[in-house]
Order: C-alpha cells, then sequence, then structure tokens
C-alpha cells in the first residue's frame, strides 16, 4: 500500500515528466503550426458539378512564390505544406473565367477550405471576345492560360464515366488476350491428335483424347470470345488498322468453332458404329483446320506488325 | 524645355512597350510519341495542339495544349489502350509549359525547362534541347521530349503479358508565328 508521500512523489513525477515534454516538443508543435499549413476546397461550375483539371494557383502575397495543382475528377485540389501565410489563390479552365480571389490566410492550426464556383464563358463556348479565339493574340500580359487556347469544355473536361468505361474494357480484353493465348495450347493439341483420331488404323482411345482436347478447346475458346463481346464499346470510335482484320477473323472462326464440334460428334459417332466418315460429316477436319488457321492469323494480326 | 523632354520621351517609350507585350501563336505542329515493344515499334501522332506565348520583359511564357485522344496510332484498338492507360477521359489534355528568354528567337539551339501535365500528374524536364530555324517570319522548332511512362506514374501497358518499354519519346516539330 502506497504511502500518501509516495503517491505525492509519483504525481509530482508524472508533473514533471508532463511538463518536460512539453518544454522539449513546444518547438517542434510550435513549427508545426507557424510554419506550413494545407489549402484544400473544390471547384464547382452555377450548377453544382465538379470542374475537372482546373489549374489553381496559389501565390504568396508576401514572397510572390507560387504554386500549382490540378483539380482531380472530383473537382478537389489540396495545397500540402504551404507556407503560412497569406495567399492569392487563382482559378483557370477552360470554359471558363478565370476566377482570382482576394487573399486567404493559411496558418498551421486548421486546413484552410476554399470552394469556387465558376462561371462559364458566354453560352459555355469559347466565342467572344475576339482575343479567346483559338490561336487568337490577347491583350494580356500574364502567362498565357487553357482559356486563351480556344478549347472547348468538352476537350478540357475529364470524364470518370468515360474513364472507368475504358478501364472496365481494358481489363476485359486483357483476359481476352490471355484466355487466346492459353487457348491455342489445347487447340495445337487437338490438331495434332487429330492424326491418330481420323486415320484408317484409329484406337478408340485416340478418338476420346482428340474429342477431350477438342471440348477443352471450345471452352475455353467461348470464354475467350465472352470477354471480347462484352468489352465496352466505346462510343465515337472508328475501327482502324490491324484490330479490323482481328475483328474479320472472328466471322471465321466463331461459326468454324460452333460448327466443327458437331461435326465432330458425326465423325466420332461414325467411326465408333465401324463405318468409314462420310456425308457431311468428312467436312470436320477441313471445317477445323480453316477454323484453326482463321484463329491463328487473328492472334497474329495483333501481336506481330506487318 | 520640358515639354521637348516630354515629347522625347512620348518618341522614344512606346517601341520599347511594344517590345514587351509581343506573342507567339502555334501555327502548326506534329507531335508523335514512339513506343518500344518487344513485337512491335508504334507511332501515334497528334497534329491537334494549340499553344500561345506572351512576352514580357525579355521573358516568354509558352503554354500549348493538345487533346489525349487527338493521338492517332492507325489503329484504333491500340489508341483506346493508350487513352486508357494514360487516364485520357479523366485527364484530357497534355499540357506543356516552358519560360523562354526573349532573345533565344535568334539562336539556333535553345535548352527550354518544361513543365508538362499528363495523366493528373506534373513532370519537369530540365534543359531539353530544342533547334530553331526562322525562315519567312516564321520559327520552326524541333527536338525530343525524353518522356518516361513512371514519369507520369503510369502502368506499362502489355501486348502477349509483354509489357511495353518505359521510355516513350515525344518528337516535337512546331510552327511559331510572332504577333505584334
Amino acid at each position: 500500500m502506497p504511502t500518501n508521500a509516495l503517491r505525492h512523489g509519483r504525481s509530482r513525477l508524472h508533473g514533471l515528466v508532463v511538463v518536460g515534454l512539453l518544454v522539449t516538443l513546444a518547438p517542434f508543435l510550435m513549427g508545426q503550426t507557424v510554419g506550413s499549413g494545407i489549402l484544400t476546397g473544390k471547384v464547382t461550375n452555377a450548377s453544382g458539378d465538379a470542374v475537372a483539371n482546373t489549374t489553381v494557383t496559389a501565390t504568396n502575397v508576401d514572397t510572390g512564390q507560387a504554386r500549382t495543382v490540378t483539380t482531380g475528377t472530383e473537382g478537389t485540389y489540396r495545397f500540402d505544406m504551404l507556407p503560412s501565410g497569406s495567399y492569392r489563390v487563382k482559378f483557370e479552365a477552360a470554359g471558363f473565367n478565370t476566377m482570382e480571389i482576394p487573399p486567404t490566410t493559411v496558418s498551421g492550426t486548421v486546413a484552410a477550405v476554399l470552394d469556387e464556383t465558376l462561371e462559364a464563358t458566354a453560352g459555355g463556348k469559347v466565342t467572344a471576345p475576339q482575343e479567346n479565339l483559338p490561336n487568337a493574340p490577347s491583350s494580356n500580359t500574364a502567362a498565357p492560360s487553357l482559356s486563351d487556347l480556344g478549347l472547348t469544355p468538352e476537350q478540357t473536361q475529364g470524364n470518370a464515366r468515360e474513364q472507368a468505361l475504358l478501364d472496365k474494357r481494358t481489363h476485359m480484353l486483357r483476359i481476352h488476350q490471355r484466355m487466346g493465348l492459353i487457348t491455342t495450347i489445347p487447340l495445337i493439341a487437338t490438331l495434332a491428335t487429330s492424326l491418330n483420331a481420323g486415320g484408317k488404323n484409329t484406337s478408340t482411345s485416340s478418338r476420346y483424347l482428340h474429342a477431350a482436347l477438342g471440348g477443352v478447346t471450345g471452352d475455353l475458346y467461348f470464354i475467350t470470345a465472352y470477354y471480347a463481346i462484352r468489352a465496352p464499346r466505346i462510343a465515337g470510335t472508328e475501327t482502324r488498322g490491324p484490330i479490323r482484320f482481328h475483328k474479320a477473323m472472328a466471322w471465321i472462326h466463331g461459326p468454324g468453332m460452333i460448327l466443327t464440334p458437331i461435326l465432330g460428334i458425326m465423325a466420332f459417332d461414325q467411326k465408333s458404329n465401324g463405318e468409314k466418315v462420310h456425308g457431311i460429316a468428312s467436312a470436320h477436319a477441313p471445317v477445323a483446320i480453316v477454323t484453326a488457321g482463321a484463329f491463328g492469323a487473328a492472334l497474329l494480326s495483333v501481336s506481330f506488325k506487318f | 524645355m520640358d515639354k521637348r523632354i516630354f515629347i522625347a520621351f512620348l518618341l522614344a517609350v512606346p517601341p520599347t512597350f511594344a517590345a514587351a507585350d509581343s506573342q507567339w501563336i502555334l501555327k502548326q505542329s506534329t507531335l508523335t510519341y514512339h513506343v518500344s515493344h518487344p513485337l512491335h515499334q508504334s507511332e501515334g501522332v497528334s497534329h491537334a495542339a494549340k499553344g500561345k506565348g506572351v512576352c514580357h520583359a525579355g521573358q516568354c511564357d509558352f503554354l500549348i495544349a493538345v487533346p489525349v485522344k487527338s493521338f492517332d496510332s492507325g489503329d484504333s484498338n491500340r489508341d483506346l489502350h493508350m487513352l486508357q492507360v494514360t487516364r485520357g477521359a479523366e485527364f484530357p489534355l497534355v499540357t506543356v509549359r516552358t519560360r523562354l528568354p526573349e532573345s533565344a528567337e535568334t539562336s539556333a539551339m535553345v535548352n527550354a525547362d518544361l513543365e508538362i501535365q499528363f495523366a493528373g500528374q506534373t513532370a519537369k524536364y530540365k534543359q531539353v534541347p530544342f533547334k530553331l530555324e526562322t525562315q519567312n517570319g516564321e520559327t520552326h522548332i524541333t527536338g525530343t521530349i525524353p518522356a518516361t511512362l513512371t514519369d507520369f506514374k503510369m502502368e506499362p501497358p502489355t501486348l502477349l503479358t509483354m509489357p511495353v518499354k518505359n521510355e516513350i519519346p515525344v518528337r516535337v516539330d512546331m510552327t511559331w508565328l510572332p504577333q505584334p
């Protein structure tokens, strides 16, 4: 059981430790609060929608030092470790009037929040005056801004939805590409085993192996096709270049991949009954070869430059 | 006497001011990026850059902007992949800012410090050499910006699981017109 004197001694010791810590850390804490701060905010248009790609410039009134950041898709911006002081903040976005606000104070105590609403130029387009026309000189002697270049809002405003669509498209086509490569392995194996499956001296096991490999190829092929067919289309994109040939080949290997197993089953049954493969089933091998050829050509067309 | 000094001052000063406020406009441009892959060498070209230079007190501030979508490699699939990798829908413009002394106009070579905003990132390139040629009042500028994918925190696109090289040099070919 501690005595009162001992308790007092301990509390005094705790007090001394706390005071000591405060004295030791004070310069650092002061440095944090006085030295630098954060300036953050959101830029919106008159409708309250976020304005991405706005150039925000904070210029220290005393030193003239300037820092620039760009707003993201949410319209937000943030200056970290901004030396404490008074700042003029300029907002520039194509299709909007440049805004410069009166000096605001940044200190280390709390983050300064500065939201801004930008006004669109006349009609939302950069039309008048003359100096705002594309590449026309202006009487402004300040550094040129995006609005001086005559770019339309469509050209300058980010579109998060379209980016998400592009991300999804790339993700699906990457799987399509990998699955296509994987499919070539059982495809080649199926072609190789066809030599023992269709001749005069064939065994049941050779036919089963060939059929099983053909089945695996078909399954993988349709998974591959799924990722290409379901990949999002990007509006306003005209198909140009080797991808046209790649897509054209799909009109050959696609139906071929459906027809080949159907003809294969028929040929398999005829062969299992001891018959010679006849009728439409005899087209199994040629159709399979054309299909595999079109598949290979499609693969090579996007892999190498001819 | 005072009047004479004043008139002399008026006659002398306007040319100085006119020279101080000159501007440049980008007449035409060809920007070409080059991508290297073990199986492919491809290039994307844009002629859609817009630019302006404003000169004041012997220094010219230039701003050039080009839509990411405007680069054409001749393959729509590759262009869409590049658009995705470069976050071109989210950040549709590449902007280049530089400041050059007005006297650089008469030089055959100029080394420019460039600040490039691309894919939501800003990269700075120091002392990038450009060749200048002035003919018929137009200034023709050529050079190569040594850009890399990592400068803009981009993941290298892959083909057949093989990534492209990190270096994506951009050839610049621009014609600028001075404006009084």
